[in-house]
């Protein structure tokens, strides 16, 4: 896809980003709830993200393999990233415009509260099944 | 409702809050969305909010009436609450449970992209509607 444009609610954090396809997820799981104040809406750009200036950008280790990062001017929820470097999970709100983005995915369907539900039509996955994706991947990038 | 207790990601921040009701809103604004990497799930809580230890909590001032809070340190979305009124509606997720609460409204419906909709029947107002019924109930005090 086309290269996009996004900043925090502030404008303290810029950057551009290149999304890998046109697919924005939603995480349902307990830490991105906590974290979102609700769903966070991601789109995956791998390892093309440039920030304009990282002053103001929060970074939070979350687990062994992912940070999440936020401004710390305005609290803006800004990326979910792989600590290897291999993919950004970028807010999809965050960009400036959502121009040939569609939500096509909902992960860790198994963690959805029973309060809320999308009306749209998604490919789900559960927890177990992200977590057998991010182990093979782990594995191939320790054998590469 | 009874008191709730909640907190962010990392621990920092630990708080209490009552909510006024059982009923849950989502805000579909786009400061809402950009802040909250999506609609924001909230309840308000009136001025009962309550912090443990505030050192970690940052406030944002988003607009003339109102202030967005979230963790220092892991970047939570903590709550929303307006400057001249004891008013909190604090981030439902925070809360160490969601026991007794229903999703009934959303607000700022006229703001919601069309990439996505909850199948909930709620009821749903207009920025509009909402800065009309604030007006109307200031005017009432």
């Amino acid at each position: 896809m086309a290269e996009k444009s996004g900043q925090c609610l502030c404008g303290a954090v810029k950057f551009r980003a290149t999304p890998k396809t046109g697919e924005m997820g939603v995480c349902h799981c307990a830490m991105c709830q906590r974290w979102a104040g609700g769903v966070f809406m991601a789109v995956s750009c791998g390892d093309q993200v440039a920030i304009e200036d990282e002053t103001h950008l929060g970074v939070y280790v979350s687990s062994e393999w992912g940070d999440r990062c936020f401004c710390r001017i305005c609290g803006s929820t800004l990326f979910w990233r792989m600590r290897d470097g291999t993919n950004v999970a970028v807010a999809a709100p965050a960009f400036d415009d959502m121009d040939g983005l569609a939500f096509a995915e909902e992960i860790f369907i198994d963690e959805k509260p029973a309060l809320y539900a999308f009306a749209n039509d998604t490919k789900k996955h559960t927890g177990d099944e992200m977590r057998a994706q991010l182990e093979a991947h782990l594995k191939k990038e320790s054998a590469s | 409702m009874t008191k709730k207790t909640g907190q962010c990601l990392c621990g920092a921040v630990k708080f209490e809050a009552v909510p006024k009701t059982d009923e849950v809103g989502v805000c579909h604004c786009s400061m809402c969305r950009r802040n909250n990497a999506g609609p924001f799930f909230a309840i308000d809580c009136g001025d009962t909010l309550v912090f443990e230890d505030e050192a970690d909590v940052g406030v944002y001032d988003s607009s003339d009436w109102a202030q967005r809070g979230f963790c220092r340190q892991c970047g939570s979305s903590l709550f929303w609450r307006l400057k001249n009124q004891p008013m909190s509606a604090v981030a439902v997720d925070a809360f160490d449970d969601l026991d007794g609460l229903r999703f009934t409204h959303e607000v700022f419906i006229d703001e919601k992209p069309d990439y996505y909709s909850f199948a909930e029947k709620t009821q749903q107002m207009t920025g509009q509607q909402v800065f009309d019924m604030v007006a109307a109930d200031q005017n009432a005090h």
